[in-house]
């Protein structure tokens, strides 16, 4: 029997060493405004792996609204990795024990490889002299932010507004309230997801302000609108941390844990952080983040966990059937 | 655009038209104009968009409405949210036997081995529960195995580390016997699963611990013969243990070559009466029985009777293309002869060991489960499908005291076999296996035309639709 299974063991290694390189595909599902951030990280991250074991990789991607996407993935779209708006939409993947509890610990910060805010977009020459998240709710001022119900830009762009509304009245609910309702009295459009708010403002001319993400306004700015608009700070947002994941059960499934774990760990690299900052999101490595100091304006901030007591607290009191989102769209309606 | 100057030129006719007017006065009436017409045309415009919105959203709900889906994983109904699950799932196995020799106790047979269709599915998100039936060759229903039913059972799983699974079973204790029919790398599973138990009725306990690095199996079930399985206990009121524990220690780990290995233990200890198994030969002839009578001084009768160990080291490792299983059985059972007024007692181990190797020629990943081609068979694109060679060696040995007392005329003490076995994976759902397999016993009889008599030599293929 020793005979035998040293034969065995001979044999394997023999035809184990004539392994040859292979093809490996991907599938990141993702949120709305990333395709062209993505499009660059798969291109850097295939050829570092190429260069590395000589195996092929090809990512496809997926992008859709945060919660959407999510639903896809619960529902059995087959994602190696989740790169979504918001820990709250891993967190009901995780629910269904494809991606354990503790996902968000697996990875630095949080799992969040960049972040970004929000910020408001305005036409040339900033005609209805928005500077401020007060100047939002004025009469006769249109703003276009997207449905918090729908996406996940939205809801933090709604907690942003809200926070602000906290912060200045000195954290009296019943003002950010009365607050939040007015600013969504002056959006006569609720877009499904944020590149839509993005058209909205920009190709179907609505509005006098585009509320959103930091990175869709500097695209904007520097890609889609130049010359056209201009970018103004508030005086305090939120830092929105958009977090990703490995989907366990598939890439076990799939046997792609490895390079799964290899790709999201590249987001993290000094080069991986470059191609987010390029993108317009805010990189974690502070080398880079320094490098791209420029880009960035630094704006007081706040968290979620230190208004909203986390993603779970915040969707249950605010955006949950019945939330507040719901209470003050009815009354406006 | 044009909207939006026909609705000022309109404002401005209409305007001078009706009133002349000193030249600031029609300034500014034309800035309240201007601003008139902006406003109109920022309202038309949002709602332009909200209807474009509305039926976005509309095709949104369409899609949040319960879904029915087909596909190489058979045939799902689900509620939106996906707490509600119901799958249709089946395999039929077509199976050809071809014994080489002259002088041989088995026919040449075509065979429906398996023709199994199943549900399984989720009510409330975390009771998962799984009917599986067999409608295949010879398959027929008695008071203690009604083998048409072969699963049954809800599993609640509110945590993935504590589950309580309740119906019939598989029992927690052979690798192989765990890996799905569908799965099979050979067409008949090997040695070891023929001492160990099969499905069974009970109520089990299992988890998996740090992150799927470790999974653990144990509960109590009426308890069945060695390679049986059953629905109702009729012989006696004892009870069967079973457990399981399971490492894949490398699994996440930077360790690649290692991900894939896994070793366990599985085993069961109970107090069984009545019918006792018999051993099969890869090409399903049978090389040992217990003698089975009337219990009379001509015929005398063996039956289980009292204390039922088995032990099952087991493991796997997969890496890459490459495959390598393992499993050993230790089944010790106390037996007893009646023989008109004699009775003798003995405790028998019996063993049976198996390995197998596998690769995987077409560049798939190996893994216990099926692999799923990256090229299926298409003749528009080319694809060939996945092809894998497999071989094994295995041995299952009869404790020596069942020897004369105990075992039937014709039974050997031990088979000891070798196969080679050629997969092709035409895609996810169709597969055929090709199977050469030679079996030499020992201490056999002499008598021709009897299973022991001769090696046995066979060829078998099957014919695998699954989804």
């Amino acid at each position: 029997m020793k005979t035998f299974f040293g034969t065995l063991i001979a044999l394997s290694l023999a035809i184990t060493a004539g392994y040859a390189a292979k093809t490996v595909t991907l599938l990141n599902v993702s949120y709305d405004p990333t395709r062209e951030l993505y499009q660059d990280i798969n291109a850097a991250f295939t050829k570092e792996w190429k260069d590395k074991t000589g195996d092929e990789i090809i990512i496809k991607q997926s992008h859709g609204g945060s919660g959407k996407q999510a639903r896809s993935v619960i529902d059995g779209l087959e994602a190696d990795v989740v790169t979504l708006a918001l820990a709250y939409d891993i967190d009901a993947i995780a629910s269904k024990n494809v991606i354990p509890k503790d996902w968000q610990k697996r990875l630095p910060d949080n799992s969040t490889p960049y972040t970004s805010t929000i910020v408001f977009v305005v036409r040339k020459g900033n005609p209805k002299h928005i500077k401020d998240w007060d100047d939002l709710v004025k009469p006769g001022v249109k703003i276009v932010p997207a449905n918090p119900k729908t996406s996940g830009g939205a809801r933090w762009t709604y907690l942003a507004a809200y926070g602000a509304a906290l912060k200045s009245n000195n954290g009296d609910a019943a003002k950010a309230k009365a607050y939040i309702a007015k600013f969504y009295q002056n959006a006569p459009v609720l877009d499904i997801g944020a590149r839509g708010a993005t058209t909205t403002f920009l190709q179907r001319e609505i509005g006098d302000v585009l509320v959103g993400w930091e990175n869709e306004a500097l695209i904007t700015l520097n890609e889609l609108g130049k010359g056209q608009y201009e970018i103004v700070y508030p005086s305090i947002s939120i830092v929105a941390e958009p977090p990703v994941s490995l989907v366990d059960k598939v890439a076990d499934r799939k046997g792609t844990r490895k390079i799964a774990e290899a790709y999201l760990n590249f987001l993290f690299t000094p080069a991986g952080q470059e191609i987010a900052a390029k993108h317009f999101y805010r990189p974690r490595n502070a080398e880079v983040a320094k490098k791209f100091e420029r880009t960035f304006k630094t704006i007081p901030t706040f968290t979620i966990d230190e208004l909203f007591g986390g993603w779970q607290k915040a969707q249950q009191e605010h955006f949950a059937e019945g939330g507040v989102f719901d209470q003050i769209f009815k009354d406006n309606r | 655009m044009k909207l939006k100057t026909y609705l000022l030129l309109a404002a401005l006719g209409l305007h001078s038209i009706s009133q002349p007017v000193r030249a600031d006065e029609t300034s500014d009436a034309i800035g309240q104009l201007k601003s008139q017409v902006e406003e109109l045309t920022q309202k038309i415009k949002a709602l332009e968009r909200n209807r474009e919105i509305e039926k976005e959203a509309a095709e949104e709900k369409k899609k949040a409405t319960p879904t029915l889906s087909a596909g190489a994983d058979g045939f799902w109904f689900r509620s939106a949210e996906t707490n509600f699950a119901l799958r249709i799932r089946g395999y039929g196995q077509f199976d050809g036997r071809y014994y080489g020799g002259t002088a041989r106790a088995a026919r040449d047979t075509f065979t429906i081995r398996r023709l199994r269709l199943g549900l399984e599915g989720t009510v409330y998100q975390n009771y998962d529960y799984k009917v599986l039936t067999d409608f295949g060759s010879g398959i027929t229903s008695t008071p203690a195995n009604n083998a048409f039913l072969q699963d049954a059972y809800v599993n609640i799983h509110y945590w993935p580390e504590f589950q309580v699974q309740l119906g019939k079973f598989k029992e927690p204790v052979s690798l192989e016997v765990l890996q799905s029919d569908a799965n099979l790398l050979f067409v008949e599973r090997g040695f070891p699963t023929q001492l160990a138990p099969n499905r069974d009725v009970g109520i089990q306990f299992q988890g998996d611990l740090f992150k799927n690095r470790l999974s653990y199996a144990a509960g109590v079930f009426n308890g069945v013969p060695d390679g049986g399985s059953g629905d109702v206990e009729t012989t006696d009121s004892e009870k069967d243990f079973a457990g399981r524990i399971f490492a894949k220690p490398f699994k996440t780990t930077d360790i690649a070559a290692l991900q894939g290995l896994a070793l366990g233990v599985g085993a069961s200890y109970g107090r069984q009466d009545g019918a006792l198994g018999t051993y099969v030969t890869p090409g399903r002839q049978r090389f040992f029985s217990y003698l089975s009578g009337a219990g009379a001084l001509a015929t005398p009768n063996v039956a289980a009777a009292g204390e039922h160990l088995r032990l099952a080291p087991q493991g796997y490792w997969y890496w890459k293309q490459f495959g390598l299983f393992g499993e050993y059985v230790l089944s010790r059972q106390q037996v007893k002869r009646v023989s008109g007024a004699t009775a003798n007692v003995a405790r028998l181990d019996n063993e049976a060991w198996n390995v197998a190797v596998s690769y995987v020629l077409t560049g798939e990943d190996n893994a216990f489960n099926t692999p799923t081609p990256l090229h299926p068979v298409s003749f528009k694109e080319g694809g060939w499908g996945a092809w894998e060679v497999a071989a094994r060696y295995g041995e299952l040995s009869i404790d020596n005291g069942a020897f004369p007392l105990f075992a039937s005329a014709g039974s050997a003490r031990k088979i000891s076999s070798w196969g080679l076995g050629l997969n092709w994976y035409l895609n996810k759902n169709l597969k055929f296996n090709f199977d050469y397999e030679q079996s030499l016993f020992d201490a056999g009889t002499v008598k021709p035309n009897t299973v022991t008599s001769q090696d046995e030599h066979v060829f078998l293929g099957r014919a695998q639709f699954a989804f």
